[in-house]
């Protein structure tokens, strides 16, 4: 902890204490965002004093008894303007809205962010470099699809989806009610009523190629859907029907074993059961490795890649 | 019973020190404060009693400019106010730039009002109107910043929100609409935090990096340039000294960090005025990264999936070749992966080179999964000829 970290939350503090009423230190716990040993810590700082009688700074009486705390005084009884660090980090936020949100909503941000700028502490020649920090979600897939699918959730309107999954050769169209927006595994997804199938699906915002929002509108259900998904833990990888199981190579493993969190065989290769949801994509993904995969099962997947790998060798001695 | 805090008659010197610096900053805030002139070092040392019991004359200016410039680099803007002549005249703090001003919120029904101080220094401070839909968008921004795992950001925004719900309904702004799932990887909170001080006070730092290549764990040490964050995992972006090669380290495979503390509040190297963190943090493919040259491979599109469709905008177009995309490709070995996965709906056309690349990786593939696994002899890991 440094003195900066300190005089950050005591100067929070003093405010939410500045009417001279007591105040419960349960309540200060949570209007500070602190725990009770580092408030306590806080209040010790400044209250404890070796050079001059206790109690005593100019102006700033505090009082402390079991369970509360009162302070009368003269200073600090509005908080500080942001800090640069408070202002680089809700800038960082709201950029990652701006590439995410529709673009009426672009006016909002960005003014938001000169309301922000407005209320930075600075010196007058000061510079603020707010560029030391980055972050975006995904690039996969169209944003412009994604502030679409958004608006029409806010407005709980249905949608007209065309989708196409990695093997289709064409997009279907779904008209679906979006009840959520989830970003998982890298991939941004939306979890929707798909009116044609009746029933919940997860869409891909890499496998959207068209948004088109309708007038007709639905009605959410009682239920969070997306939180229910979540709470089962749900892989947003389709509805598994099976297992898949992969050894991975001692030359890929350390990178699979790391995103998986999955501890390395003996002979630093790696064993992985997958949820097997979709057989052509599991084709697909498995045969980026080349030969440093392979399947243990189910042995039809092994046959498929077989077989598409004969079709490639010979396209290619063609 | 209400009592003032009783003083400790003797404490322990690590407690003593933090309380008596956090101690001196608050009383030479006040004594600034309440001013509406400049003050002198002199006028401020009847007033601050930690500068009052300096033993001397170098003493005390020596640790009045350290505090200076640490409460400066904590974002408090203490002016230093010169004469006519050149010479420093005093000190100044003034309120409307220390206090935030009084924020309001437009609604239908009105503007909210926030409760106004009565007293010297407040009765001057400026107000500033927030739209509901403005303040809706920094709700969901300190939301965004919350889901990245980086403690200090986190802390950051959520201070920042602690300060704006003074004056304005921050609990009632619109919840975030949609849900982020955490990686499985994730960075240690304190690992995040002590980068990102190195960071902010432009210091060195060394750790032990975990080589994914080699598996081999090896100290760095480097001048941090930037943190992003990207395809959900944290990246620090820094040089090694003398060099002109700006890397990336995946921060969860960092461990053991230190931070340059010699010569604190002095930077240790500076961030080139050219360098973009965010063109530099583009997402890229494997086959698009290494210093080699790159080299140009035509692809043959023979099919329209959905995964060749994506693929086929990331390639320049070929005049009077519409199923042909050219691209630029630095890995080879990478990029011939990248097509297998295509499952023969892209095929390479030239150069030669690649293309025997991929017929290579075809072949070995192929044999690697004709032989099922219970077929083989050993688990050992397979060669590549």
């Amino acid at each position: 902890m440094t003195s900066s970290d300190q005089l950050r939350r005591i100067l929070s503090l003093i405010p939410a204490l500045a009417d001279g009423e007591p105040h419960r230190i349960q309540d200060l716990i949570w209007d500070v965002g602190i725990d009770r040993a580092l408030l306590l810590q806080d209040l010790q700082s400044i209250t404890e004093r070796f050079d001059v009688p206790g109690g005593f700074v100019e102006g700033l009486q505090i009082f402390l008894e079991a369970d509360t705390i009162s302070v009368v005084p003269n200073h600090f009884l509005r908080p500080m303007r942001l800090t640069k660090g408070e202002l680089c980090a809700l800038e960082l936020g709201l950029a990652m809205l701006s590439s995410e949100r529709p673009i009426e909503e672009h006016r909002a941000i960005h003014t938001a962010r000169y309301r922000l700028e407005s209320v930075i502490a600075k010196l007058p020649e000061e510079e603020i470099a707010s560029d030391l920090r980055y972050a975006t979600l995904s690039a996969a897939g169209d944003l412009e699809h994604l502030r679409r699918l958004r608006e029409a959730f806010r407005q709980r309107r249905r949608v007209r989806l065309r989708y196409r999954k990695a093997a289709e050769e064409r997009a279907s169209v779904r008209v679906i009610c979006p009840y959520g927006i989830v970003f998982a595994s890298g991939m941004w997804y939306a979890v929707a009523h798909c009116d044609g199938a009746d029933e919940v699906r997860i869409f891909r915002l890499d496998r959207i190629e068209g948004v088109e929002q309708l007038e007709t509108k639905f009605t959410a259900p009682r239920e969070n859907v997306v939180d229910k998904i979540l709470r089962e833990g749900r892989a947003f990888q389709g509805m598994p029907a099976g297992t898949l199981r992969v050894r991975y190579s001692p030359r890929i493993a350390r990178w699979i074993a790391e995103r998986e969190g999955k501890p390395l065989d003996q002979d630093g290769s790696l064993t992985v059961e997958h949820p097997l949801a979709d057989s052509e994509w599991t084709v697909r993904h498995l045969l980026q490795y080349g030969p440093e995969v392979e399947v243990l099962e189910p042995s039809d997947i092994r046959e498929v890649i077989v077989q598409r790998l004969d079709v490639i060798a010979s396209v290619l001695s063609q | 019973m209400t009592h003032g805090i009783a003083t400790r008659a003797s404490p322990a010197r690590d407690d003593y020190m933090p309380s008596q610096k956090i101690q001196r900053w608050i009383d030479l805030l006040a004594a600034l404060l309440k001013r509406r002139f400049p003050a002198s070092l002199e006028e401020l040392t009847r007033e601050v009693p930690g500068y009052a019991i300096t033993v001397s004359k170098t003493a005390l200016r020596r640790t009045f400019e350290r505090d200076k410039d640490e409460l400066r680099a904590f974002g408090i803007p203490i002016e230093t106010v010169t004469g006519p002549d050149g010479d420093t005249a005093g000190y100044r703090l003034q309120p409307g730039h220390f206090y935030l001003p009084y924020l309001t919120l437009r609604s239908a029904t009105g503007t909210t009002k926030p409760k106004k101080i009565d007293q010297y220094g407040y009765k001057t401070l400026s107000t500033l109107t927030f739209e509901p839909d403005e303040l809706n968008a920094v709700v969901a921004a300190a939301g965004r910043v919350r889901q990245l795992g980086d403690p200090l950001l986190a802390e950051h925004a959520d201070s920042a929100l602690r300060k704006l719900a003074a004056d304005l309904p921050v609990d009632a702004a619109a919840p975030p609409d949609n849900e982020l799932v955490p990686p499985r990887a994730k960075p240690s909170p304190e690992l995040l935090a002590t980068l990102g001080q190195a960071l902010q006070n432009r210091k060195r730092v060394t750790f032990a990096y975990h080589g994914m290549g080699d598996g081999v764990e090896t100290r760095r040490t480097v001048e941090p340039f930037g943190m992003f964050f990207l395809n959900q995992h944290w990246y620090l972006a820094a040089r090694a000294p003398g060099e002109d090669t700006v890397k990336n380290y995946r921060v969860n495979r960092i461990t053991e960090p230190t931070v340059n503390s010699s010569r604190p509040g002095t930077h240790d190297y500076q961030i080139p005025g050219g360098f973009d963190l965010r063109t530099h943090a583009r997402s890229r493919h494997a086959w698009e990264l290494g210093t080699g040259d790159a080299i140009d491979a035509r692809m043959h599109f023979r099919a329209n999936s959905g995964a060749a469709s994506a693929a086929l905008r990331l390639g320049e177009p070929i005049p009077g070749h519409p199923q042909d995309r050219r691209f630029r490709v630095r890995r080879t070995d990478a990029f011939a992966r990248w097509l297998l996965s295509f499952a023969g709906d892209i095929v390479p056309v030239s150069p030669r080179s690649l293309v025997d690349e991929f017929r290579g990786l075809v072949r070995e593939t192929l044999a690697h999964h004709s032989v099922p696994p219970s077929l083989r002899p050993s688990a050992s890991p397979p060669v590549r000829p």
